[in-house]
């Protein structure tokens, strides 16, 4: 019955909304408005997930002092000192709490993403072979869009930007196009599949 | 004063962070702690405020509506996720938000695959739309594995694998795009905003 | 070949890659620190999006809605965007609502706003109305409860105000209305829009995206499930200009900026050095100096590690 009741559940709600997409009477719109009311006051206890499972985690290595436990020490005065600052002040610009996100969480995560255009940078040289017909073409309409996007590639030749253009415009969407609709098909099969109760891995384990 | 603290404080972290293209060091490891620790606690205040206050404690204390203290419960299921014995119970919290996938089967039949096969199928009246054609058939057959791409059906997935080659290419030019806006918005921080030398 | 050629190319195969490093942040510093000007040319896609906006200048019924669905990570390319679409709307006096759906993107639309709001005499609740943060699993409901009645789905904005009292709703009620939808994402959260947005009720939708998701968004814009497209910090760069050229172009026979013209904008040059337009409204134009140089110099690398890579292969052989 543990696993039988969210069975049904899902299913049953999962085809009404099926049948709601269709249905444009007043009972469909409750419905809906229903659910709408629901799934808000649901929402806010789903971030406890992600507190706890950091709480878990980083606990587990200081108690067991697991190798750079100490960083875990940091991570976790981080988490405490932000949430108390947004409590304590407030969350509005010029807060410690704003301060907190745009000295020290924007500039970092922004420049998590920074490290990336090295490593690219790194790969183009060392990695990056035309070992085949195949890799070669992709180089090659690589290097066209690449140049296609800035003025210097409009400065060497007018063809650059137009050859970029066709060639997203006419392979690029052709293969897009492809790939989308067998994506399509697969996310409907497999909402199928959770609608009708084939797929479950969303249960998690255990009884 | 206090924005020349913010901005060194700002840049030490953005350095930091870079100083991981040396090599792996203890700053490193602490800038991506502290950022692990600070995102996670950014979002408690604010879900707290923009979610729980508006559609929870409001409704319920303010408002009356005290049939919104099920879906309330409902919620609080998710924190047996972790436990041995209980963990069952936060099933259905996530069924509740999941059941909206009823609706996604015929909205994204519709938008990802019968609109873009009614755009595929326009008449063929140049080189082009016809390239897009040939394009998205061979492609397609070529996801189909249950038959062994042999014979004249290998060449014409072959046809395929060449259109994907210079969609993925093109692909690969606006990553290269992406990655590289990305470290000149972090230098114009450290060369305008902190050193002032970009006006 | 030349023995010493081949063991030149053997070495340069083997370089330690912190060297390549060096080379990639040099190309791009320098161009930002000698700025140059260099031609925008303006493509269709983002020139579709500033008609649409421009089309309801003026228009007490019509608004526009950006929703962000980003972090601060994607902020170099699509902050630019989302300035300048604030700074037309603010020029033309068209309505313009703010929504996100992540915790960090909440900030970045308090910034954006305030950026681009300092120039103009504009008030939250009647020129423009931040919806504020909404969590992602309310996403849908919102989406599709907007059809109907935006201030029933919506309810409150970023300040706690019920949506439905404020003066900027007054002939706003759904999608009819609020008739454009611009995301900015650094994902594929366009398609949402486009599935239940603009198949349920027609809505127009237009995507902001990071370069990454330019490729795969094109079989929408094909279709027209996406009426236009910012790709990425060259979309943005596009956008400054049509906005400078038309926008917020001042004279005595366009006194609040002038309607578009292909002619115009092909002819147009818009000067980025010296004083002419403020550093905040040509950040991205700035940005492809240096974008144009990294490309040649990945380009270079792809070549010379290619053509070291048959060198040395022909070694062996």
């Amino acid at each position: 019955m543990k696993r039988q009741i969210p069975l049904i559940i899902i299913i049953t709600l999962g085809f009404m909304f099926v049948a709601h997409s269709f249905i444009p009477h007043k009972i469909s719109t409750d419905f809906f408005d229903w659910y709408q009311d629901w799934v808000k006051a649901v929402s806010p206890f789903a971030v406890s997930l992600g507190i706890m499972s950091l709480f878990m985690v980083h606990g587990t290595k200081i108690k067991r002092k697991i190798s750079n436990w100490q960083y875990s020490v940091i991570t976790l005065a981080g988490l405490v000192f932000t949430a108390f600052a947004g409590f304590m002040w407030g969350t509005q610009s010029g807060t410690p709490y704003m301060w907190l996100f745009e000295n020290v969480q924007m500039p970092m995560s922004a420049t998590m993403f920074a490290l990336l255009a090295f490593y690219i940078a790194s790969a183009a040289y060392k990695a990056f072979r035309a070992r085949s017909a195949e890799a070669t073409v992709l180089l090659i309409a690589a290097i066209i869009v690449m140049l296609g996007q800035v003025p210097l590639g409009a400065m060497i030749s007018k063809w650059i930007p137009e050859s970029s253009t066709w060639i997203l415009n006419v392979p690029n969407l052709a293969a897009k196009r492809a790939i989308m609709i067998g994506v399509g098909l697969g996310m409907t099969a497999t909402s199928l599949k959770i609608l009708l109760g084939i797929e479950r891995t969303y249960l998690g384990g255990g009884d | 004063m206090f924005e020349t603290i913010s901005n060194f404080v700002a840049a030490f972290l953005t350095l930091s962070i870079f100083s991981f293209l040396y090599k792996d060091n203890p700053f490193y490891k602490f800038a991506e702690a502290l950022l692990v620790g600070v995102s996670m606690g950014y979002a408690i205040p604010l879900v707290y405020e923009n979610v729980f206050m508006p559609y929870v404690y409001t409704p319920i204390f303010l408002n009356h509506k005290f049939i919104i203290i099920l879906p309330a419960l409902l919620g609080m299921l998710y924190m047996f996720r972790f436990s041995k014995n209980l963990g069952w119970l936060s099933r259905y919290p996530i069924v509740f938000g999941m059941a909206i996938i009823g609706m996604s089967i015929p909205m994204s039949l519709h938008s990802s695959v019968l609109v873009q096969m009614r755009s595929a199928m326009l008449p063929i009246d140049n080189i082009n739309t016809a390239l897009i054609f040939i394009g998205t058939v061979t492609i397609l057959l070529y996801f189909f594995f249950s038959k062994a791409h042999k014979g004249v059906y290998g060449k014409v997935t072959n046809v395929g694998i060449w259109f994907m080659m210079i969609g993925f290419g093109a692909s690969f030019g606006y990553t290269v795009m992406a990655r590289i806006s990305l470290l000149i918005g972090r230098i114009q921080f450290l060369l305008g905003d902190c050193l002032g030398l970009i006006k | 070949m030349n023995k010493n050629v081949i063991k030149l190319f053997d070495k340069m195969q083997n370089i330690d890659r912190r060297y390549i490093y060096i080379v990639v942040a040099l190309s791009i510093i320098i161009p930002l620190l000698i700025p140059f000007n260099s031609r925008t040319y303006v493509t269709k896609p983002t020139e579709d999006i500033y008609k649409k906006i421009d089309s309801f200048a003026g228009d007490e019924t019509k608004a526009i809605l950006m929703s962000f669905t980003h972090d601060a990570s994607t902020m170099p390319e699509l902050f630019p965007m989302e300035v300048s679409v604030l700074r037309h709307c603010f020029e033309r006096n068209i309505k313009v609502f703010t929504i996100c759906w992540l915790p960090a993107a909440a900030p970045l639309v308090d910034y954006a706003l305030n950026t681009a709001k300092e120039d103009f005499d504009v008030q939250s609740g009647v020129d423009y109305c931040n919806f504020g943060y909404k969590p992602y699993v309310l996403r849908l409901p919102i989406m599709l409860g907007m059809g109907d009645d935006i201030a029933k789905a919506v309810e409150t904005d970023s300040q706690g105000r019920k949506i439905e009292n404020l003066e900027i709703m007054k002939n706003i009620k759904n999608y009819d209305d609020m008739n454009l939808v611009i995301d900015f994402a650094a994902s594929s959260s366009a398609l949402q829009w486009i599935t239940y947005a603009r198949a349920r009720f027609g809505a127009n939708i237009a995507a902001g995206v990071t370069a990454v998701m330019v490729a795969d968004n094109y079989p929408y814009l094909q279709t027209g499930q996406l009426m236009g497209m910012f790709r990425g910090l060259k979309g943005a760069a596009e956008y400054e200009k049509l906005v400078d050229v038309f926008a917020a172009y001042e004279s005595k026979d366009y006194p609040n900026g002038r309607p578009f013209s292909k002619e115009i904008i092909k002819e147009t040059r818009v000067p980025i050095t010296g004083d002419t337009v403020p550093y905040k409204y040509k950040k991205a134009r700035i940005g492809m100096n240096a974008q144009s140089i990294a490309h040649i110099m990945i380009i270079f690398f792809i070549l010379l590690g290619n053509i070291g890579y048959f060198i040395t292969r022909k070694k062996e052989l």
